[in-house]
């Protein structure tokens, strides 16, 4: 799904290496090794910008690993491609005395293909080269030079690579040939360490020293958004041997227009009259869309293939006609051109897809995003549809590309357009259900699951699952009851509203236990949700939740006879800025059933670290709550 | 009787094939085939294999000699989206130095249904991928075209292999099922090769021979006096046997995952070639692998294995120093294993031959498994004791259920002393004699004595991995416990304790503790052991934490085990096929005292329990009491064999339903004695 893995090989450059100085490791500094699996003691590079194509990196990187958590600092890995040749590639290997044990030659490295784990191909390489740490700790000295005519994916810099790993001194320097060719750079997060920025003609340089190793916490922003680095990149630069340059998103959205999707377009006669006839009498345009898109659904497949430029050109609409298969940028362009016969106007957007939400940034307009998707316009509205997938409704993201700033292009140039978002209640899961409870504890009976938004996302995939399958699925999601059976279920998926609705009938031995002449049990079945997050002795990053959520609960709970209630929770309501939690525990027919009522809302929001104890112990509430119980007791 | 014998199977030929309208000739995909919706025999099946026909032979070449060819001939049905991976085919060639498998003559097509006509597209070139992967590996992939559902993809290719020696595994069953298929293998005279079969399949092969022959162009130059060269051709004719064995196969059922299970691939059904020997005319017998014996002979002679253990005098200092310190025969075994494990880091590969070899190894303190063991080994012989390499297979690499050179992946040392057998594996930092890393634990090894002859050798543990919890707590009329906890970690459950957290900070670890434990806060932590391997681990602390009990009114509900109680069962299908594998017999034990708030009194308690599975594979003990003001609890669940059988997993299921059943129940405490309850209390005690 990936417009291309050139960003991650820019991580993969951050990681390196030597001096041809020793480096001891008997006397570190505590303040670095708290917390931290390895000490990164130098993070040097240094950029040569000669012209807007043609530039060489220098990255020198002496880490320390203090244990066995740190062995990925052995792990030494250099991409390249036809544009980008590695050059003087080294690594040393020191004890904790200093002294050298290991000298790993450009020619020791292993010379593999990337796999991106998701492409059938791609023409990416890298040099591998895997060190064993024998005791800790120890030191790996990466050294090597790049040379490369790519300048459009401009080298990136974080000052701390991971969490739980400290850096001693973090160095980032660029010298540039021409002030017409000098770098823009953003800044992130800096004001978390001591940073100092020096700039001369034709250079610039940032150095951090002494930066303390972060540690993973629950429910934190993503990694990127919490991380002192930098983004630079050209106005004018080469990409895969071609010239771009843009001040702007809509300079970018022309750029795509003319060098990527030009004469990318075009059908052939058959298939033009095939699409005619698809939308032959329907005039509304949202209707015909509906129409291709499921077109393009039953007919194409997701196949990826990432070739030189491939990264970011589609594959042209005849070839994938031809084939019926593409990535996200040959089916999204294809579709397109399915649209335009069709009569329907629709842009291209280029998006960074994900769980995590990442914006492209209104005031640095770079090569950016690893997705394609669709956007058509239709009465002042926006309607996105990722032709990636052969499963969603029309007009329905889901959490891949939600709620984001993406670049669309418009005929008149690019444009930042924010996509649909599922935040609060829309992302909403109702149930209703009803079960009956004998003497020894079994219980029997249905429960109707209906969900939308990101809900719907999670489970509207249960209908293409094996029988087995659903069943270890309920089996799984109800942990909770033990023993269960299902006796039938059905699914019914109704993609113009965005609704799955699931109906599950069902029996287990033993739900309740039986202490003596009391029957103990919990009353919510089906939605015990025992989430509480980690408690931590010192918080450091603030917290998140990305996608809110709504859960209504209805049951009716029929008693066994000879048996009268002896202890039921009391209701109980809570609102607060987290969201809010009602719970109710009705007795009806003269004690012979109750009602329980809850509802879950949990809000989308991002806040300080400070409340982040609050939320814990709102949630250690909803959990208790969940698994109140119920005690009968024999008349 | 012979000639009716004949004429019964010529009518049983074309019975079959009456039966058999199907056309399985490439290209003859049929309109019934592209209608079909679901698989009839497994409607959950994404996709089908309608048709797999793999050939195998040998072809001779004048220049090259011998090459191995295989045919493949595959038609799939795809009957759903999640079908579509099957219309891409991946095969992986190896390569080493000049030689090279190569991949040729690949057709193939896509065949869908149009308004009621077949319409076929065939796989052009830019469906076509060549990735060299590594030193040793090239890949061929191709994706076919119009992949719709329902449609029907069929391809054939031929991949040449230079490597005759090596026939690779031929997988008879797929993660999809198989409607039919045919597999055949025939081999020259000259190469003798032995089939072994693995799976639950029952295939009977059938067997023929008929003849081949060699063409060999000989060329002679003669010269004559005018200095003007004359050459002839020749050309001569080998004739040979070729025998060939035939599997014919229908209605394959699809490999389906299952839970615990240690490695999926070992019940796959397949059958693997393994060349014994190669007899040329004229020539020596050139033996390979046949028996056990003689892969491990193989093994043995090697340079990088039994070659290693010869004449070594690297360590005599070292050896020399523990030698002196050492009043005993197992005291010397045991400081030189310490000696290797504390001073070698295993690199993470496996194998059975040295990779730096064992002093290369030494010096830079790292290396390959063999590496590692074969060093062990070489230094406990250089001491004089009888100690003797020990070939195993790992569970990753599933059990060997036939002699292969790949049948094995792993070695390991073993030494005799006063009190047997002992295993030794110092790849890793926590194990000790007698206790390897679980990857190890695969069923059986195979010890090689000196004079090249193995015994096999039960690597599954036989002694009972423990852990043992003592718990005071009192509980308070709020619901809050506050408490003294005791664990102690035996034999394997110490070596995870190690392994899991050594690496990590106390702070860290404490943080996960009490995260798992339902956010309790734990305070007055201490650990002894945790570095001294061969020594159980034992931590205490004491911890508050208000989370465990129900205060309802004037009563109070509970589980005594509290957050320690099993709320789940693991095995929740209702058969398997193929058997639980815990590793190691293990045992869990639980002392727990409760003091009961002041002015309550017990109400309610679970019954005593005490389950014993059949030939006392597993049992189960629950006993509680009050003793006084406090209930004593006393838990004990043990798993006597490491490895329960399918026949015997109903038995398992069942018991840990109780477990769960027992450990969830509540005891109930009341603060008001009214009529009915002192009644009840009656009935409690």
């Amino acid at each position: 799904m990936q417009l291309t893995f050139r960003i991650f090989f820019l991580f993969l450059c951050l990681t390196g290496t030597a001096q041809n100085q020793k480096y001891q490791s008997l006397l570190l500094d505590s303040s670095l090794s708290d917390n931290a699996n390895a000490i990164v003691r130098i993070d040097e590079m240094n950029i040569h910008l000669s012209s807007y194509n043609e530039m060489s990196y220098e990255v020198n990187q002496v880490v320390t690993i203090l244990n066995s958590k740190g062995n990925s600092f052995g792990v030494n890995r250099v991409g390249y491609d036809k544009e980008k040749k590695i050059k003087d590639l080294e690594v040393y290997i020191y004890d904790n005395l200093g002294n050298e044990i290991d000298h790993i030659k450009k020619r020791d490295f292993e010379d593999v293909s990337v796999n991106d784990g998701i492409s059938l191909y791609n023409d990416d390489r890298m040099l591998v080269n895997r060190y064993t740490p024998v005791s800790y700790p120890c030191t790996i000295a990466l050294h090597y030079t790049i040379e490369t005519s790519d300048t459009g994916f401009f080298p990136q810099w974080y000052f701390v690579s991971d969490y739980n790993v400290s850096v001693e001194e973090s160095r980032y320097t660029i010298n540039y040939s021409d002030y017409g060719i000098k770098p823009q750079i953003k800044e992130y997060n800096l004001e978390e360490i001591q940073v100092s920025k020096k700039e001369s003609e034709g250079i610039i340089t940032y150095e951090a020293a002494d930066i303390k190793a972060y540690r993973p916490e629950q429910m934190a922003p993503s990694f990127s958004k919490i991380i002192p680095r930098l983004r630079v990149q050209l106005k004018q630069f080469s990409l895969k041997g071609e010239t771009a340059e843009f001040n702007d998103w809509k300079d970018f959205g022309l750029w795509v227009n003319n060098s990527l999707l030009k004469d990318r377009s075009n059908l052939n006669a058959e298939t033009t009259s095939k699409v005619k006839s698809l939308v032959s009498g329907v005039s509304d345009t949202l209707e015909r869309a509906k129409i291709i898109y499921k077109y393009v659904q039953d007919n194409t497949r997701y196949i990826s293939v990432q070739i030189g430029i491939g990264g970011w050109k589609p594959i042209s609409a005849l070839d994938v006609d031809k084939v019926k298969y593409g990535d996200c940028k040959g089916l999204s362009n294809y579709t397109r051109a399915l649209l335009k016969a069709a009569g329907v106007e629709s842009y291209y957007t280029v998006i960074q897809a994900g769980n995590g939400k990442i914006d492209f940034e209104q005031d640095f307009a770079g090569l950016q995003g690893n997705h394609a998707i669709l956007t058509i316009p239709y009465k002042n509205e926006y309607y996105w549809i990722d032709c990636t997938s052969q499963v969603h409704p029309f007009g329905f993201l889901g959490d891949f590309t939600d709620d984001r700033k993406a670049l669309v292009v418009k005929p008149e140039g690019g444009e930042l357009i924010k996509t649909a978002s599922y935040l609060n209640e829309q992302n909403f899961q109702g149930i209703n259900g009803e079960y009956i409870l004998d003497p020894v504890g079994n219980i029997l009976g249905f429960v109707k699951i209906s969900t939308k938004g990101v809900q719907y996302d999670n489970r509207f995939g249960l209908e293409k699952e094996s029988p087995e399958d659903v069943v270890k699925y309920y089996q799984n999601t109800w942990n909770n009851i033990n023993n269960l059976k299902l006796d039938d279920y059905s699914f019914e998926n109704d993609k113009d509203q965005v609704l799955f609705t699931e109906t599950v009938t069902f029996k287990a031995s033993n739900y309740a236990s039986i202490s003596g002449n009391r029957i103990l049990f919990s009353v919510n079945a089906f939605n015990n949700n025992s989430f509480v997050p980690n408690r931590y002795r010192n918080r450091k990053f603030p917290f998140e939740i990305t996608r809110g959520y709504l859960d209504e609960d209805t049951l009716l709970i029929k008693l066994p006879d000879g048996y009268k209630i002896e202890a039921v929770p009391e209701a109980f309501n809570e609102e607060n800025e987290f969201g809010h939690y009602k719970v109710s525990f009705e007795p009806k027919e003269e004690g012979h059933s109750i009602v329980y009522k809850r509802s879950l809302f949990i809000k989308n929001g991002f806040y300080p670290k400070e409340k982040y104890g609050d939320y814990r112990e709102f949630r250690k509430m909803t959990a208790k709550m969940d698994n109140s119980q119920i005690v009968l007791v024999k008349k | 009787m012979k000639k009716i014998k004949n004429s019964i199977s010529i009518t049983l030929l074309l019975f079959g094939l009456c039966l058999n309208a199907q056309d399985y000739k490439f290209g003859k995909v049929s309109k019934e085939e592209l209608e079909e919706k679901y698989y009839p025999k497994d409607s959950s099946a994404a996709a089908v294999v309608l048709y797999r026909n793999e050939r195998i032979w040998f072809q001779y070449y004048q220049k090259s000699g011998f090459q191995v060819v295989t045919n493949v001939h595959e038609r799939i049905k795809i009957y759903n989206k999640d079908g579509f991976d099957y219309a891409t085919k991946a095969e992986q060639l190896y390569k080493n130095g000049t030689d090279a498998e190569n991949l040729s003559g690949l057709k193939a097509f896509t065949y869908n249904l149009v308004d009621d006509k077949i319409v076929k597209d065939k796989l052009e070139k830019s469906g076509q991928f060549q990735t060299s992967l590594n030193k040793y590996r090239n890949e061929e992939k191709f994706t076919l075209p119009n992949i719709k559902e329902g449609s029907v993809v069929e391809y054939e290719y031929e991949i040449h292999s230079p490597f005759y020696y090596n026939i690779a595994e031929i997988a008879l069953q797929y993660d999809i099922p198989i409607k039919k298929e045919e597999i055949s293998i025939a081999t020259p005279e000259y190469f003798v090769f032995k089939p072994f079969m693995k799976g639950y399949l029952m295939i009977q092969p059938k067997y023929s021979t008929n003849s081949g022959t060699i063409n060999i162009q000989s060329k002679s130059r003669s010269q004559s006096v005018r200095n003007i060269q004359n050459t002839k051709y020749s050309n001569s004719q080998i004739d040979y046997k070729v025998n060939t064995v035939q599997y014919n196969v229908e209605h394959v059922p699809a490999l389906k995952e299952e839970p615990y299970v240690n490695y999926m691939d070992n019940y796959r059904s397949a059958v693997k070639y393994e060349l014994q020997y190669v007899k040329f005319p004229n020539a020596p017998i050139k033996s390979y692998t046949s028996t056990w014996e003689s892969v491990i002979k193989n093994i043995y002679k090697s340079e990088s294995f039994g070659g290693q253990l010869k004449g070594n005098r690297f360590f005599n200092e070292e050896l020399e120093k523990l030698k002196n310190a050492s009043s005993s025969q197992s005291e010397l075994a045991l400081s030189i294993f310490k000696h290797i494990q504390e001073r070698m880091t295993w690199n993470k590969y496996f194998g059975y031959y040295v990779d730096k070899g064992i002093k290369d190894a030494y010096k830079e303190r790292t290396g390959n498994i063999a590496d590692i063991n074969l060093l062990l080994l070489a230094i406990l012989q250089e001491a004089g004791l009888e100690a003797n390499p020990v070939l195993i297979s790992t569970r990753s690499n599933g059990v060997p259920l036939f002699p292969t050179m790949e049948g094995f992946n792993y070695v390991i040392a073993s030494v005799q002393l006063g009190e047997g057998t002992v295993l030794l594996d110092a790849s890793n930092k926590y194990t000790k004699p007698n206790l390897l890393p679980t990857r190890a634990l695969n069923w059986l090894g195979r010890l090689i004595k000196k004079d090249e002859t193995y015994e096999t050798i039960n690597l599954s543990p036989q002694s009972i991995s423990a852990e043992n919890t003592v718990m005071m707590v009192d509980l308070s009329s709020e619901g809050k416990l506050n408490g003294k906890l005791r664990k102690v970690y035996n034999e394997y459950n110490a070596y995870q304790f190690r392994n899991t957290n050594i690496a990590i900070s106390e702070d860290s670890y404490l943080e996960k503790l009490e995260n798992r434990n339902h956010g309790m806060e734990i305070s007055d932590y201490r650990i002894k052991n945790k570095k001294t391997v061969g020594k159980p681990i034992t931590e205490s602390y004491a911890f508050n934490l208000d989370n465990q009990v129900d205060v309802i009114n004037d009563k109070i509900y509970f589980s005594p085990m509290f957050f320690m109680a099993t709320e789940e069962n693991p095995f929740k299908l209702n058969e398997r096929n193929y058997p639980v594998d815990f590793s190691y017999p293990w045992q869990e034990k639980y002392i727990i005292n409760v003091n009961i708030p002041e002015g309550y009194h017990l109400l309610s308690k679970p019954k005593d329990i005490s389950l014993v599975m059949p030939n006392n594979m597993g049992s189960f003990k629950y006993q509680i009491m009050l003793r006084g003001t406090s209930l004593q609890l006393s838990v004990d669940l043990m798993m006597n064999q490491a490895v329960v059988g399918t026949e015997q997993y109903g038995g398992l299921k069942e018991l840990y339903s109780k477990v769960v059943e027992k450990q969830v129940e509540k005891v109930v405490l009341t603060k008001v004695i009214g009529e009915t309850s002192i009644n009840e209390l009656k009935e409690g005690k």
